[in-house]
């Protein structure tokens, strides 16, 4: 599903910053993995990479069987939409738009029609289990509502792969669990690819496989982590 | 747009101010240039009159001081000569004043002998009848159409039986075809019965012709320059002499006023744009600052797969809308006030400040123009914002 090759990037500056120095990683159709990494790793720019928010010098980046390489500005737009489901930490709702709305948008910028792009978001917001929230305001819901919305929206273009930045990080501990428990059954029942990127252990522990990247370089496969 | 209500409305207000006075000045121009087409006739603009005159001249043998009467001739020299940009010459015959007499009464009245287009070209407004007909000229038949005054005065109370009654007049009887309103009051019989009356008299007191079609200055000169020639050689009198007869070129006049005309048309719409400019900045300016305010909600978009464009398209559709709706709020003021004005400022100058369909529909599409030239470079701006902004924390 992911498949890098060599990827390199360097920021270019006074003092050019060398980031990602070969980064090579496969993750297959179906699994759950997370990236770790301390700050300063690297670990957000290979996330920009994946999200198609940022380019790579060299190397190449495969998903899906489609190279993402140079891509114009609308061309990056059409695969980030339909391949790409982004999971944020601070959730990244639209505040003045509701709960459907906002799960709704991706398939606007698809030119879906506002009346079936309202119903498949409801039946979305019903499989995350909001059916009663469908139209609050973000501003209107809690910190684990939210996510959950900001996930029905990652999946309503039913993407190849699910990207995840810290999407624990503004959550208590009992809602990270009811997160990452829906992130197992969307993988399970569902079969999506999910990476999520994350500092926190226990979410890693969640996974069926934690890639650690220090310094700009991948840190050879653990063996295969699950708990319970 | 939503955080900032205030400065929004006080940047719309600008934009309603602008408008405001745009609609104003233009309306109160157009009512300017209305009452002065109103003044000026509007068959004006395509009519040449011609009298006859007094050589100041001596040409071939005659000496100056000589009298050029206009003869019946002239009228068919005149449209054969001119044929291509005329499309009617015709005269006036104005006989002396007689009685009418009706059974009863008895009026004492001017006449005038016309060709039947006199009704449009002074503008009659026909109250009872009908104008005299083609066939009636042809005929020398004699019917008369009556200024409502007279027909009041002949046939009272009212005038309204007059239409069909059989009025004597220098010993001949004529029927009444037809009674007007207008300012003037002369009775109008057809031109060839009036020319029967002054049967020994074949002078013109006066040739108008009609032009087709004439929008430029030059070419109406052009034409009464050729109307004072054809008249010289028929007459005889030095085509340089001016008052060999009387030419009073209506065309040329309405022309240059029109062009003054459009000037100050021009003129008001400039200012009125200048004023609006402040508030398309003002707009321009908090489509900047909401820009800003929202690079990070930009940012989640374009990560979710909005196109460059689709982000270019919302911010100029609200510049667009935002612009319209305050716009408007200025074309009803700018009604209003033109409306109080054509009621209330007199001599008749005002009388057609209306905001008509034309202004409001010119007036929205500045609006249009001027809301998307106001979001254009906040868009840009707008454009300039990358997707990884979504992942950067507030």
């Amino acid at each position: 599903m992911i498949k890098l090759t060599d990827i390199n990037k360097t920021y270019p500056g006074a003092v050019p910053l060398h980031v990602l120095k070969g980064i090579n990683l496969h993750v297959e159709r179906g699994e759950l993995v997370s990236i770790m990494g301390a700050s300063g790793s690297g670990k957000s720019t290979l996330l920009n990479i994946l999200g198609i928010l940022d380019n790579y010098d060299s190397g190449e980046y495969i998903l899906d069987g489609t190279l993402i390489k140079d891509l114009s500005e609308n061309r990056s737009a059409e695969y980030r939409n339909r391949m790409i489901g982004f999971v944020f930490q601070s959730f990244n709702l639209i505040n003045y738009k509701n709960a459907v709305e906002n799960v709704a948008l991706p398939l606007f910028y698809q030119g879906v029609s506002r009346r079936k792009r309202n119903l498949l978001a409801i039946e979305q917001l019903e499989k995350m289990g909001l059916a009663d929230r469908a139209h609050h305001l973000p501003g209107e819901l809690s910190g684990g509502q939210k996510q959950r919305v900001a996930i029905a929206r990652a999946m309503i273009t039913n993407p190849s792969i699910i990207l995840a930045d810290e999407p624990t990080g503004a959550l208590d501990s009992s809602t990270s669990r009811d997160v990452m428990a829906l992130f197992r059954q969307l993988n399970r029942q569902e079969g999506k690819t999910i990476v999520i990127v994350t500092h926190d252990p226990g979410v890693g522990r969640q996974c069926d496989r934690v890639i650690r990247i220090s310094d700009g370089l991948i840190i050879p496969d653990e063996s295969i982590i699950t708990d319970n | 747009m939503r955080h900032n209500k205030l400065r929004t409305a006080l940047t719309g207000l600008s934009v309603a101010w602008g408008i405001f006075m745009l609609i104003t000045l233009v309306s109160a121009a157009n009512a300017i240039i209305r009452s002065f087409e109103e003044n000026m006739m509007n068959s004006d603009n395509q009519k040449i009159s011609v009298w006859g005159g007094v050589t100041t001249k001596p040409y071939r043998g005659y000496r100056e001081g000589r009298s050029i009467n206009l003869k019946n001739d002239d009228i068919n020299t005149l449209s054969r000569e001119q044929r291509d940009v005329v499309e009617e010459v015709t005269s006036e015959l104005n006989g002396r004043q007689s009685g009418v007499a009706t059974n009863t009464t008895y009026v004492e009245a001017g006449f005038t002998g016309v060709f039947p287009s006199a009704r449009d070209l002074n503008r009659l407004d026909m109250v009872d009848g009908r104008f005299i007909s083609q066939a009636e000229l042809d005929n020398k038949t004699k019917v008369m159409v009556l200024p409502k005054e007279y027909a009041e005065q002949l046939f009272p109370p009212d005038g309204k039986k007059a239409v069909g009654q059989r009025v004597d007049c220098i010993g001949l009887s004529f029927l009444v075809v037809g009674v007007y309103e207008s300012r003037f009051r002369t009775i109008y019989i057809p031109y060839t019965t009036a020319q029967v009356f002054a049967s020994d008299n074949t002078d013109l007191d006066q040739i108008v012709l009609l032009l087709k079609g004439v929008t430029e200055v030059e070419q109406a000169d052009k034409i009464e320059k050729d109307i004072r020639q054809t008249l010289a050689s028929t007459h005889g009198f030095d085509p340089d002499d001016e008052s060999g007869v009387w030419i009073w070129n209506a065309v040329s006049n309405a022309l240059t006023v029109q062009g003054g005309m459009s000037i100050l048309n021009i003129g008001v719409w400039i200012l009125g744009l200048l004023t609006l400019l402040s508030g398309i900045i003002g707009i321009s300016n908090i489509m900047f600052v909401s820009v800003k305010e929202r690079t990070h909600e930009i940012g989640i978009r374009r990560a979710i797969g909005a196109k460059p464009v689709k982000i270019l398209t919302q911010i100029l559709t609200e510049s667009v809308v935002i612009t319209t709706l305050f716009g408007y709020i200025g074309i009803v003021l700018g009604t209003v006030l033109t409306e109080v004005l054509a009621a209330n400022v007199g001599d008749g100058i005002m009388d057609y400040a209306h905001v008509d369909l034309g202004i409001a529909a010119q007036v929205t599409a500045v609006l249009i123009v001027a809301g998307a030239l106001a979001g254009l470079f906040p868009a840009l701006r707008a454009l300039k914002v990358k997707p990884v902004e979504a992942l950067r924390d507030e």
